[in-house]
């Protein structure tokens, strides 16, 4: 499953996408600021909260299951020692709360990707980081957003594609040998070929953007925001 | 008749320096004229695909010149890409929002029209493809003959007056093939020039006013359907059984 802009009428995709843009920079902000348990707990129920009001749960987190392995090695990592006592759990348990933190600030990434379209990104971006610096920012969002789905789906046919061949009595490192080389192959084609059609429907840096409004419900999003960023800064 | 699409002398190399790449496309000249219904036929590897790219500028020929309504296709690209919308191949890779109504609106946005034309040129191409009403559907939801629909809406959201189509009916089912080529019909009644590219005619012999043959890039048959259909046989097109030595109208498309 790759997370991408899912259609509905929740309260998250009614939203400007500016102030849930606003929401995650200060979510983030604040999840730097507590690495405390408690702060985090209470973080964990604002993110949950977060991926609910956008209609996801659970499964939308397992499209950053490629991030999982390195967070959960992390704490192994920072806690092994060259010499005795060879593991230090105080290091160990502030890198689990790091990782954990990070898993909080995916959850709240997820839950802005199902809810806005990638045009509407696009015009968040541009709007509210003035100059060509923001038309930039718009239009690699915007391509990142279109890629990243294209490529993760020609990865998964190149596993099944080696699957389907008797490729799961390969030794796991010849394996991931053949998907990385079938995926860059694959990526550059796609990349090809995504250009072809932006090329041929005439993409432009300045495009008619899609009407943005602040609805009732922004202020308050835009509310908590400016709290999560108090408590950051306090 | 005015001439939309002109070719003249369009040479294509590729895969190489322009002196020893592959010659894709071999010193063509063609004439596309407005509200006309062509197909382009050829075997695999005849230079169809490479040469229709050069309508719109996607492909740049080695040697030759190609205008559209008159004016070079190189002195204005966005014109040239209004004027010739393309629907590729792989629907996959046309389609680049997730959602139907976000795909079809891509266009006209960029082409910068207003929110009220982007709105009409949106509901209008998806009436004509007879996907109205489904502007929110996820695109990943959709099944091939609908994707397919969807990316002509796409290329009809830019107003065009020639809809080049590559390999239309490739991978549809017999339904979804009925469904797309009645929405060209209908299209091509209503004035819009058709290009299609394909290897295969029984799908589109009767809708045709012209065929042009391609061999190794180079035309080998500019002619009606019932007079291209013998040459066309023997480049490797599948034409309908009946009408090769036997006229067009005593042929009788099977199943419909």
């Amino acid at each position: 499953m790759t997370l991408s802009y899912v259609p509905g009428d929740t309260l998250a995709h009614r939203l400007d996408p500016r102030s849930k843009l606003c929401f995650q920079v200060a979510f983030a902000a604040a999840a730097y600021a507590y690495t405390t348990p408690r702060g985090l707990a209470a973080l964990t129920v604002v993110a949950a909260g977060a991926l609910i009001v956008a209609g996801g749960g659970p499964r939308s987190l397992w499209s950053y299951r490629f991030a999982f392995p390195f967070l959960l090695v992390a704490p192994l990592v920072a806690g092994g020692t060259l010499g005795d006592p060879w593991f230090r759990i105080d290091r160990a348990v502030e890198t689990t709360l790091a990782s954990y933190r990070v898993l909080l600030v995916l959850a709240v990434a997820a839950a802005y990707v199902r809810s806005t379209p990638v045009r509407d990104s696009r015009a968040a971006l541009q709007r509210t980081v003035p100059g060509r610096f923001g038309v930039m920012a718009g239009v690699g969002v915007s391509l990142v957003f279109r890629f990243l789905p294209l490529l993760t789906r020609d990865l998964t046919s190149a596993r099944e594609a080696i699957a389907a061949r008797g490729g799961e009595q390969v030794a796991v490192h010849v394996r991931m040998r053949l998907v990385a080389t079938a995926g860059i192959n694959r990526a550059f084609e796609r990349a090809d070929r995504l250009g072809v059609a932006l090329t041929a429907r005439c993409f432009a840096w300045n495009p008619t953007l899609p009407r943005l409004a602040f609805g009732r419900f922004d202020g308050l999003v835009l509310a908590i925001s400016a709290g999560l960023v108090v408590v950051a800064i306090v | 008749m005015v001439a939309v699409i002109d070719v003249r002398g369009v040479t294509c190399r590729c895969g190489g320096r322009n002196s020893d790449g592959v010659v894709a496309v071999n010193d063509v000249t063609l004439s596309i004229g407005d509200g006309e219904f062509v197909v382009l036929a050829g075997a695999n590897g005849s230079g169809k695909t490479t040469l229709i790219r050069t309508f719109n500028g996607l492909v740049k020929p080695t040697s030759g010149h190609v205008s559209v309504n008159g004016r070079p296709v190189t002195d204005d690209l966005v014109a040239a890409r209004q004027a010739v919308g393309m629907v590729f191949q792989d629907p996959r890779d046309q389609l680049v929002a997730a959602t139907v109504g976000a795909d079809v609106a891509f266009g006209p946005e960029n082409l910068g029209c207003s929110h009220a034309e982007i709105d009409r040129r949106v509901r209008e191409a998806l009436a004509a493809v007879n996907l109205s009403g489904r502007e929110a559907d996820r695109i990943a939801t959709l099944s091939g003959g609908e994707r397919e629909r969807v990316a002509i809406a796409g290329a009809l959201a830019m107003e065009p007056d020639h809809l080049v189509c590559d390999e239309p009916f490739t991978g549809l089912d017999e339904p979804a093939r009925r469904s797309v080529l009645d929405r060209l019909r209908v299209l091509h009644e209503r004035g819009t020039g058709i290009v299609i590219v394909t290897h295969d005619l029984r799908d589109v012999f009767h809708l045709a006013d012209r065929v042009v043959g391609l061999s190794d890039g180079r035309v080998v048959v500019d002619a009606p359907p019932a007079e291209a259909a013998e040459s066309l046989s023997d480049i490797g097109v599948r034409v309908p059984e009946r009408t090769v030595g036997d006229e067009v109208d005593n042929w009788t498309e099977p199943g419909r």
